[in-house]
């Protein structure tokens, strides 16, 4: 019977072990792979490290986007504050001025240096068709 | 009106089902006058509902925009196809179709023969209520069949352009065919704990059931990273949404449990896990109804936002789930196996990987709640991407196929001292060495682990085609369904890897006549072209692309402006080569009239869709060859 | 041992349960909820019909503001609920935004007009400067000041949880 016991409590131990390092594994890799969201009031008023990922979010203002090439530039405003955004490709179709977006890369020098952009997805924003 | 006719149907419907309930609580389902009398209350209430969804796709069909929904989801221009399946793009109808399916699963079991009519009869109890449940939740909460008069729209409204896509309007029904018909393996395992007697083998009942609802849910998660792939012109095939991690879920507990079933089918062991994993299975199925349909999750997938639906539906949920495991911990004592798992045997693997499945599903789940918890708790928002998912994904894959070979050499209910087929591992291995060095001898690109799971990639195919052939030779026996699905995992491995190492993309500016050269590969900016069609204007470019080996193609993406809704949506250009595919999308037009061109070149991204069917597949195998020995 | 796993069996989900139920409880539920409290910035803008001028002086009480247009189709889901607030004795002033005059005097002439009286924003200025960024939008005013501002349709739900509830919180009679 020892045996049998043994057997049991090597099967307990080892599914306690795997399971555990399973958890603490996903604990630990939430922890350093999160990314975290700020409206641009947010990001003004807290002293970011530059090596932070950070995404924003906010309404495009309008007037406020320049194209050059492949680059293209903006500014995210939440009605108090604004940062720049500068983003090389190309934007997603529901990226418009007046409209909700989502910006995603890391601060240098108060202005974002974008690695995604994603806009808001929302039915309800409908620009008028200027040409009916 | 033929919408009340359909709302009336429904109605009646739910009181059939309800009836049906009623009588396997009051009759005695041991007799068989019982059981008739239940299959036809259960069948007519089925039929009753299958007309009501049928005279529900005649209005949408026909343009019936009195019905609230049906106008604020079709419109007279869509082509008739998209007015059908327009039906299940938002909550209400979506919600129909599922328990139109879940009725359809009962009702196709239920037609089945079982010798064991008690433990049949409660179970088709147990999907009656849950369908009353469903209904209940459907006509009070998320009505159909609502109408606006004496205010009858003209038109109605488009629904997004980006629904009208023949993948996305397959996907859910796919998908729910999936969800769904994990109620058959949750009742049946209840109405087994029910019935009370242990020697029944309801695993081996089950088996067939699940594994073909598993069947529908992979072609429904493949589906949606097709669409996902071709559609959102970002050239990637899975991004970690919450949605898409709700479908994953139930997958893997699917998996795990139609593995589990296997092992209690024939060795009696694992039985309380396996009837556990049922429920589990189920609820996660739910728990994914819930999650898109709360609101709680912002996503581009998710249906608007309802909190005290949200509410309703968490509620019901909880009922099923807590009154099924407190059946499930007052009754599980019956199922304590007598055999007990030898080490090393290939039962002992598979519960193993249970493991690595259950870390898996923590993981998904915590990547979609521990945003929610933070925000509750810290008042700030965060999210968790793609390098969370790969930081635990890649390593338990990588573990559990490693565990997976091993056990290729191990036997039912026995332990296996030494490695039988040493020669077959040593080649496998060999190989898999040679193909992965030589990878990362080529490409000298990516991360240490990448290559490992390539290596794991191979290994998993190399060594199963290796099987094939010497047992082919030595004329012994070929578990095809579990070879094809394991090197389906060992394709999708490989692909993953390799899209990784290989692709790449770059953006352009060109003019009209401009011609860019990119990885040797050339393309040309040929041709502009403005397009009207019945419910959108297009701008179309042309591309001509020469590939490396001379051979050239044209490729047309275009930016479309829906009418009804002024909404602009790009259509990406794909062209799919065995290796890879060339991946075009147009964004703006800028002032100086230059275009902003996104290249992509997407390496071995068909073979992740490969993968799916050849998984699916494997279980279509299963299904086959159990039904041809029960006949 | 076996009641250790039983307690475990049920503590996972029930946790799991427990905190989707919290969460949804809490009242974070609408994103389109806009509560700041701001005065109706100033205006010189038309009557819709008439073409009379109006101004911030024309606009007194207690009343929504139901940002709307012709081209917008949730306005038209939206326009049933509008007219039974209305038929309550509800006052609400349409501001018409980047309409087409003739556009918007058809479409109420089609689908009935439900409002007091319809501010015609072509350029939609007025409404930039209240922070409209599309339609449908709702704005509860009390005396002169915006004090619930809702982005989207409002239906029976969205009117008991976010206006109803702001009206209680402020005593005002609407």
């Amino acid at each position: 019977m020892k045996q049998h016991r043994k057997k049991r409590l090597i099967n307990i131990l080892l599914i306690s072990l795997l399971s555990g390092s399973g958890v603490l594994m996903v604990l630990y890799a939430l922890n350093t792979n999160l990314d975290y969201f700020y409206t641009p009031s947010e990001i003004i008023s807290e002293k970011l490290p530059s090596n932070k990922r950070v995404k924003v979010g906010g309404m495009v203002r309008e007037g406020s986007v320049t194209r050059n090439g492949e680059d293209i530039s903006f500014v995210i405003t939440d009605y108090e504050e604004s940062i720049s955004v500068q983003y090389k490709g190309i934007v997603p179709d529901l990226f418009k001025e007046g409209s909700g977006v989502v910006a995603l890369g890391y601060m240098e020098n108060n202005s974002l240096k974008a690695e995604k952009v994603l806009a808001k997805h929302d039915e309800n924003y409908m620009p008028p068709a200027l040409n009916k | 009106m033929l919408v009340d006719l359909s709302h009336f149907l429904s109605v009646l419907s739910t009181t059939l089902f309800l009836l049906t309930s009623t009588l396997v609580l009051v009759l005695d389902c041991n007799k068989k006058h019982s059981s008739i009398l239940i299959k036809r209350a259960f069948s007519h209430a089925f039929i009753l509902l299958f007309f009501s969804f049928a005279i529900y796709v005649y209005l949408a069909a026909t343009d019936d925009f009195s019905v609230v929904y049906i106008s604020q989801h079709s419109n007279s221009m869509l082509p008739t196809f998209y007015k059908v399946t327009s039906i299940w793009s938002a909550h209400e109808g979506s919600m129909f179709l599922w328990i139109l399916f879940l009725s359809a699963w009962g009702f196709v079991f239920n037609l089945n023969k079982d010798s064991n009519l008690k433990i049949k009869n409660f179970a088709i109890g147990i999907v009656s209520i849950i369908i009353v449940g469903f209904q209940l939740f459907l006509l009070i909460t998320s009505n159909p069949f609502e109408t606006n008069l004496p205010f009858s729209p003209a038109n109605g409204a488009d629904i997004n352009p980006v629904l009208q896509d023949p993948a996305l309007a397959i996907h859910p029904p796919f998908l729910y065919l999936g969800y769904v018909g994990f109620v058959i393996p949750f009742a049946y395992g209840l109405a087994f704990l029910l019935n009370g007697n242990a020697g029944i083998n309801w695993e081996k009942v089950v088996r067939s059931w699940s594994v073909s609802a598993w069947i529908f849910l992979t072609i429904g998660i493949c589906l949606g990273s097709w669409w996902a792939y071709y559609e959102l012109g970002w050239g990637g095939y899975w991004f970690w949404d919450p949605v898409e991690n709700v479908a994953l879920m139930p997958w893997l507990a699917a998996t795990a449990f139609v593995h589990s079933l296997s092992v209690a089918s024939k060795s009696k062991s694992l039985r309380i896990w396996t009837l556990l994993l049922s429920i589990i299975v189920f609820s996660l199925s739910l728990f994914g109804a819930f999650i898109v349909r709360s609101g709680i999750i912002d996503s581009i997938h998710s249906f608007a936002n309802d909190p005290q639906r949200g509410m309703y539906l968490l509620v019901f949920i909880g009922i099923i789930l807590f009154s099924s495991l407190w059946l499930f911990t007052s009754r599980f004592d019956l199922l304590t196996s007598k055999t007990k798992i030898k080490s090393f045997s290939k039962e002992s693997f598979i519960s193993l990987n249970n493991i690595f499945f259950g870390v898996l599903i923590f993981a998904t789940m915590m990547g979609i709640t521990y945003p929610l918890i933070y925000e509750l708790a810290y008042d700030q928002k965060i999210s968790v991407g793609a390098p969370f998912y790969n930081a635990i994904y890649a390593p338990v894959t990588v573990l559990a196929s490693i565990i997976l070979i091993i056990s290729i050499e191990s036997k039912w209910g026995r332990s296996f001292k030494k490695i039988q087929k040493f020669n077959q591992l040593n080649l496998s291995l060999a190989l898999s060495l040679v193909a992965a060095i030589s990878l990362y001898f080529y490409a000298n690109n990516g991360s240490v682990i990448i290559y490992i799971s390539a290596f794991v990639g191979f290994l998993l195919l190399i060594r199963y085609l290796i099987l094939l052939v010497f047992n082919t030779f030595q004329k012994k026996h070929i578990n095809i369904s579990s070879m094809l699905a394991h090197m389906g995992l060992g394709m999708l491995i490989l692909s993953v890897s390799a899209n990784s190492i290989f692709s790449s993309e770059r953006v352009f500016n060109m003019y009209p006549n401009d011609i860019k050269t990119y990885r040797n590969i050339s393309i040309s900016f040929d041709d502009l072209q403005l397009i009207n069609n019945s419910n959108h204007d297009s701008i179309r470019a042309v591309f001509k692309v020469v590939d490396s080996n001379g051979k050239s193609s044209l490729l047309y993406p275009e930016k479309r402006k829906y009418f009804v809704r002024g909404q602009i949506t790009s259509e990406t250009a794909i062209k799919a080569t065995p290796l890879k595919d060339i991946y075009i999308t147009i964004g703006d037009q800028l002032d100086n009239k230059s275009w902003v061109v996104n290249v992509q070149l997407n390496y071995f991204i068909r073979y992740v869709w490969l993968s799916a069917i050849m998984m699916a597949l494997s279980g279509l195998i299963i299904v086959i060859s159990s039904y041809r020995s029960k006949s | 041992m076996k009641q250790i796993l039983k307690i475990l069996v049920f503590l996972v989900p029930f946790c799991i349960f427990a905190f989707f139920y919290t969460y949804l409880s809490k009242d974070n539920s609408y994103p389109g909820a806009d509560y700041r409290v701001f005065e109706i910035p100033s205006f010189a803008l038309t009557e819709l019909y008439t073409e009379t001028e109006l101004s911030n002086e024309d606009l007194s009480g207690n009343f929504l503001i139901n940002v709307w247009a012709s081209w917008c189709i949730t306005c038209r889901v939206e326009h049933g609920f509008l007219e039974k607030l209305s038929n309550n004795g509800i006052r609400i002033v349409g501001l018409n935004y980047k309409d087409e005059r003739s556009d918007a005097i058809d479409w109420l002439k089609k689908y009935r007009d439900p409002y007091e009286l319809v501010i015609h924003d072509f350029n939609g200025s007025l409404a930039l400067d209240m922070g409209v960024t599309g339609a449908p939008e709702t704005f509860l005013i009390s005396n002169g000041k915006v004090i619930a501002h809702y982005r989207g349709e409002v239906n029976q739900m969205i009117w008991e949880d976010v206006f109803i509830r702001v009206i209680k919180d402020s005593e005002i009679i609407l």
